[in-house]
């Protein structure tokens, strides 16, 4: 049985109702969720590089190993060598933040211009870039990876470079479709008739105003592969070293111990992982649904 | 006079827009029915119902809540039966001044009891063809599989030989030029004129008593316009068809029809014989039916070069529907006498002459209807 | 008399159809004239009807003459100046003074901005005015097209089809263009808007002094609205004159019998249909390119001169400003 009630009074329109009134509750959870991993990784960020610490992240205390957390003055528990896991946490940030601001600043820029070329223009470009995005997506990431570490040196900031520039295939592809769809509209004559310049009609009419959410979703998609990939490096050994801390190589540090039934050392910045990567994910995913999900349903 | 072929008592058919938390009353309370052998020709401009109503008639309404009132009556020589029997089962309403406000409906419960009630029907008693012919046919098959296999399963033709050659009688039939090589075209191969003399052979060729046409020459240049409105008039003569004929174009709907219903805002608000209703120098008619025999430019108003007679204001959307007249806050012809009726009182059906309903104040048979 | 605001001799368009990358680099590649050879002139304060069915090339001719998109070959003087060959850069001042209404009524219709944000985007193209200056136009913007104020907080989703078509005529008359060419102005509205439309832009034209290229398949209208009418068939001009003449006395058989369907619609009597070819577009013809529907040629006897590869029939003058393109016209 379902109910359809028509609510008294006289019909408002719906997109004049604000956001949070028009939108599905799990999306608000989801983007909640979201931007508090947001809010919780700039601020740690903030913190490691300020390097207001609870405890100097490398000072050992072989008195203390493997302490579970809440221990007094050890907010979060020691590793395996007496670290103070808080602080290594906080720190493990480092490996991943700015990095990964890079692959989704290369990825977002170059893929919408990629983008714009091969759906404002269209012709040639549009076949040349889709050549050129399919070549791309073929390679495995990883592959592309593991050869510029052992071609350059392992630096995370180089991985990052090509973690960005395999994501540019999906961002031009989705603009280059908004473009497609939009021209059939008459949308882009229409304004080149008024007379409107080109860079006014590409930035303003199509990236601010059409594409602008589908950048911001790509963005928090691209940080949480990003950090799904410094994290994965460093536990391969291939990315952060010891004894800096990162979150992945502190899982496999920890790794040792974990079938001793230590398994804290190891689950906590496991832990940390899940919890980012989901995040960021569900901020992608809520913010997707909310803003380019069908208006009005 | 005889029984109707198809008899339509107050059908409501609502959808509901979960955007603005309000009903569509697309279809709010229509009653028409359909003689046999007559074209009843259902005029009106969107918002009015006038596809819906059809769409509930064959029972191809699938949005919620849908149908939720009214009784359809076929009454062919094979079948005999409410179409909608046993709906209030399923759908419970709640009114608040005589206006609904609350539907609930067991969408799944009567959607069984609908396939049960159709079958048998749909197809094969009642044909459709729509407005987009090219995209009303499966674009991955022949023109003349999708023949066969209608006949093969509507009519008592069931040997392949045959049925070919059925449908190869039917094509000529609908004057398509060469039928047996129109046959293996696909249609994306055939223009639009000849899809939709494609989709009528589809639709006659399981023998309907009833035929359905939802803006059948909509889309189609004007040349090809005519030739299918020709071809509908001589179907019509040599089959003799019952048919309920769709369409905002009142020149089509003048052509073909021998009754009319003209349709605003969910309901019906002017029915009657076609020259009657559509007569130039009529006196007694329906101010919207006027207003929109107006707006289509005359010969004399081009001659003349003069401004259109435009109506004012929109089109009414069925969500908003008023207390009153559904036409009131557009009509030309109100007078003093009737306002206080026309704004607050929704006027019934009322006859003012034999055959000739008017749903209007103005006029002294509906007050006593 | 009026300037001579448009003037169009010989426009060609072709499109080439692409069949691939290989028969491209062997230069294979079909055209398909979807102009072909048209000429025509609109003054100041008239309006000239183009009409044709569907493929017969009037909306590219709309788009064409605006330079919207580049023609093949042909002239298009604009208000005495030739643009055919204008860069994109020269064309800019230009194109305040000639705009397009289009067929579809949510071109240049943002769906994310206000109505409001949409007007006053095109108030500040080509000019730079006050904020004043802005509120004072739109309000007269609205007044000219007829909507009302709480229109400008809604967004083009929650307009009408009407309201959406009028905030279009809106959004180009705020760079007051002199010219403007209306394809398919009414074709997706109800019949009962379509007349207030029609009477919108006649008032305009009235008020304003606008020159319009109104482009329908809306054969009463255009003949209402127009001073003169243009009749295109598969990319030419059949027939030209006023539109009077070409209404009630046309002489091309392809304008007798697009004025005849619309008798036809609404005639009570029943005909036996005349048996009529499918037209391919892609098919070169040779000779007269209306030979193969034309009733006059069944009639005569398929007389050769219609279908001489050499020539096709040219516009003959047939008294009175009024073209034909037909040998026996």
């Amino acid at each position: 049985m379902r109910r359809y009630v028509q609510s008294p009074g006289s019909v408002g329109e719906f997109s004049q109702l604000p956001l949070w009134q028009r939108a599905a509750t799990l999306d608000l959870v989801y983007v909640g969720y979201g931007l508090l991993v947001v809010a919780l990784v700039l601020a740690s960020y903030l913190l490691g590089a300020l390097g207001w610490l609870p405890h100097d992240p490398q000072a050992m205390n072989v008195g203390l190993i493997n302490a579970a957390p809440f221990t007094p003055g050890h907010l979060l528990g020691t590793d395996f060598l007496g670290r103070d896991l808080q602080a290594r946490l906080i720190l493990g940030i480092q490996a991943y933040f700015l990095p990964g601001l890079l692959a989704v600043t290369i990825s977002v820029v170059a893929g919408s211009v990629l983008g714009i070329l091969a759906g404002y223009r269209g012709g040639w470009f549009d076949t040349i870039i889709t050549y050129f995005d399919n070549l791309l997506d073929s390679f495995p990431r990883l592959v592309l990876i593991l050869l510029v570490i052992a071609s350059f040196k392992p630096d995370i900031y180089y991985v990052m470079v090509v973690v960005g520039i395999t994501g540019m295939p999906v961002i031009a592809n989705l603009i280059a479709g908004k473009i497609a769809f939009l021209r059939q509209t008459n949308f882009i004559e229409a304004a080149h008739a008024l007379g409107l310049p080109a860079h006014t009609v590409i930035l303003k009419h199509i990236l601010w105003f059409n594409c602008r959410a589908l950048l911001v979703i790509q963005a928090t998609l691209g940080m949480a592969e990003a950090i799904l990939v410094e994290t994965s490096l460093s536990y391969l050994g291939f990315g952060v070293q010891e004894p800096t801390p990162s979150w992945g190589n502190m899982v496999q540090a920890g790794a040792n111990y974990f079938l001793q039934g230590n398994f804290w050392p190891s689950t906590a910045p496991a832990l940390a992982i899940l919890a980012t990567i989901l995040g960021f994910q569900l901020l992608g995913d809520g913010l997707n649904n909310l803003l380019e999900g069908k208006r009005g349903r | 006079m005889d029984a109707p072929l198809l008899a339509v008592e107050n059908l409501r058919t609502y959808f509901y827009s979960r955007a603005k938390r309000a009903f569509i009353r697309s279809v709010d309370g229509v009653s028409l029915h359909v003689a046999p052998g007559e074209t009843l020709g259902i005029v009106g401009e969107s918002g009015s119902g006038k596809s819906v109503t059809a769409l509930s008639a064959a029972g191809l309404v699938s949005a919620a809540p849908g149908v939720i009132g009214g009784r359809i009556e076929l009454r062919s020589h094979r079948a005999r039966r409410n179409l909608l029997d046993g709906l209030e089962r399923y759908v419970r309403v709640k009114e608040r001044d005589g206006r609904i406000m609350a539907v609930e409906k067991d969408d799944r419960g009567w959607r069984r009891r609908a396939e049960a009630l159709m079958e048998g029907v749909r197809g094969k008693e009642i044909a459709m063809i729509f407005q987009n012919p090219r995209s009303a046919l499966n674009p991955y098959s022949t023109i003349g599989t999708q023949l066969v296999e209608t006949i093969r399963l509507h009519t008592s033709v069931k040997g392949g030989r045959e049925a070919k050659e059925r449908a190869i009688h039917w094509l000529e039939r609908v004057r398509i030029d060469s039928p047996r090589l129109r046959f293996d075209n696909f249609p994306f191969g055939m223009s639009g004129g000849m899809c939709q003399r494609a989709m009528i052979a589809m639709a006659l060729s399981a023998e309907p008593s009833l035929l359905i046409a939802d803006e059948p020459t909509t889309g189609l240049d004007v040349t090809i316009q005519s030739r299918i409105v020709d071809l509908l008039a001589q179907l019509k003569t040599e089959t003799g068809i019952t048919t309920l004929l769709i369409s905002h174009d009142i020149s089509v709907i003048q052509r073909l029809s021998d009754r009319i219903a003209v349709m605003y805002g969910g309901t019906v608000v002017e029915t009657g014989r076609a020259a009657e209703v559509l007569a130039p120098q009529a006196q007694v008619r329906h101010p919207y039916t006027a207003a929109l025999l107006a707006s289509v430019p005359s010969a004399e108003a081009i001659r003349r070069k003069s401004y259109l007679q435009a109506i004012e204001g929109e089109v009414l959307d069925t969500i908003e529907v008023p207390r009153g007249c559904r036409f009131y806050a557009r009509c030309n012809r109100v007078t003093e006498a009737v306002r206080q009726n026309c704004a607050g009182l929704e006027p019934p059906l009322g006859e003012v002459a034999p055959g000739h309903k008017v749903r209007c104040w103005l006029y002294p048979a509906a007050r006593n209807a | 008399m009026s300037r001579t605001i448009l003037d169009v001799t010989d426009l060609r368009k072709d499109y080439s159809q692409r069949r691939g990358l290989i028969s491209m680099l062997t230069g294979q590649e079909r055209v398909i004239p979807a102009v072909d050879g048209v000429s025509f002139y609109l003054r100041e304060n008239e309006t000239v009807g183009l009409v044709g069915e569907s493929g017969c090339g009037k909306t590219t001719i709309g788009r064409t003459v605006l330079r919207l998109t580049d023609p093949s070959s042909g002239r298009i003087v604009f208000d005495g100046r030739d643009i055919t060959r204008l860069s994109r850069a020269e064309l800019r001042p230009l194109r305040r003074e000639m705009q397009m209404i289009f067929q579809d009524l949510d071109a240049g219709l943002n769906p994310k901005m206000r109505v409001q944000a949409i007007l006053r985007e095109a108030l500040t193209v080509y000019e730079r005015p006050s904020d004043a200056e802005i509120a004072r136009r739109i309000r007269e913007l609205l007044e000219q097209v007829n909507l009302k104020d709480s229109k400008l907080a809604n967004f083009p989703a929650e307009l009408s089809g009407g309201e959406k078509r009028r905030v279009g005529i809106a959004r180009v008359l705020a760079v007051r263009p002199r010219l403007i060419v209306a394809d398919e102005p009414t074709s997706a509205l109800d019949v009962s808007i379509q007349a207030q439309v029609v009477n919108l832009l006649r008032d305009l034209q009235k008020h304003l002094g606008l020159a319009y290229l109104f482009i329908s398949h809306d054969l009463p209208v255009v003949e209402l609205v127009s001073q003169k009418v243009a009749v295109m068939y598969l990319g030419r001009i059949v027939e030209m004159g006023l539109a009077e003449s070409i209404a009630h006395q046309p002489r091309h058989p392809y304008t007798r019998i697009l004025w005849s369907s619309l008798a036809d619609k609404r005639s009570t009597e029943v005909r036996e249909p005349r048996a009529w070819g499918v037209f391919d577009f892609e098919q070169p013809v040779s000779g007269c390119r209306f030979a193969p529907r034309c009733p006059l040629y069944q009639d005569k006897g398929r007389p050769a001169v219609c279908t001489d590869p050499a020539s096709e029939p040219p516009l003959r003058d047939a008294g009175k400003g009024h073209v034909v393109a037909c040998h026996f016209g």
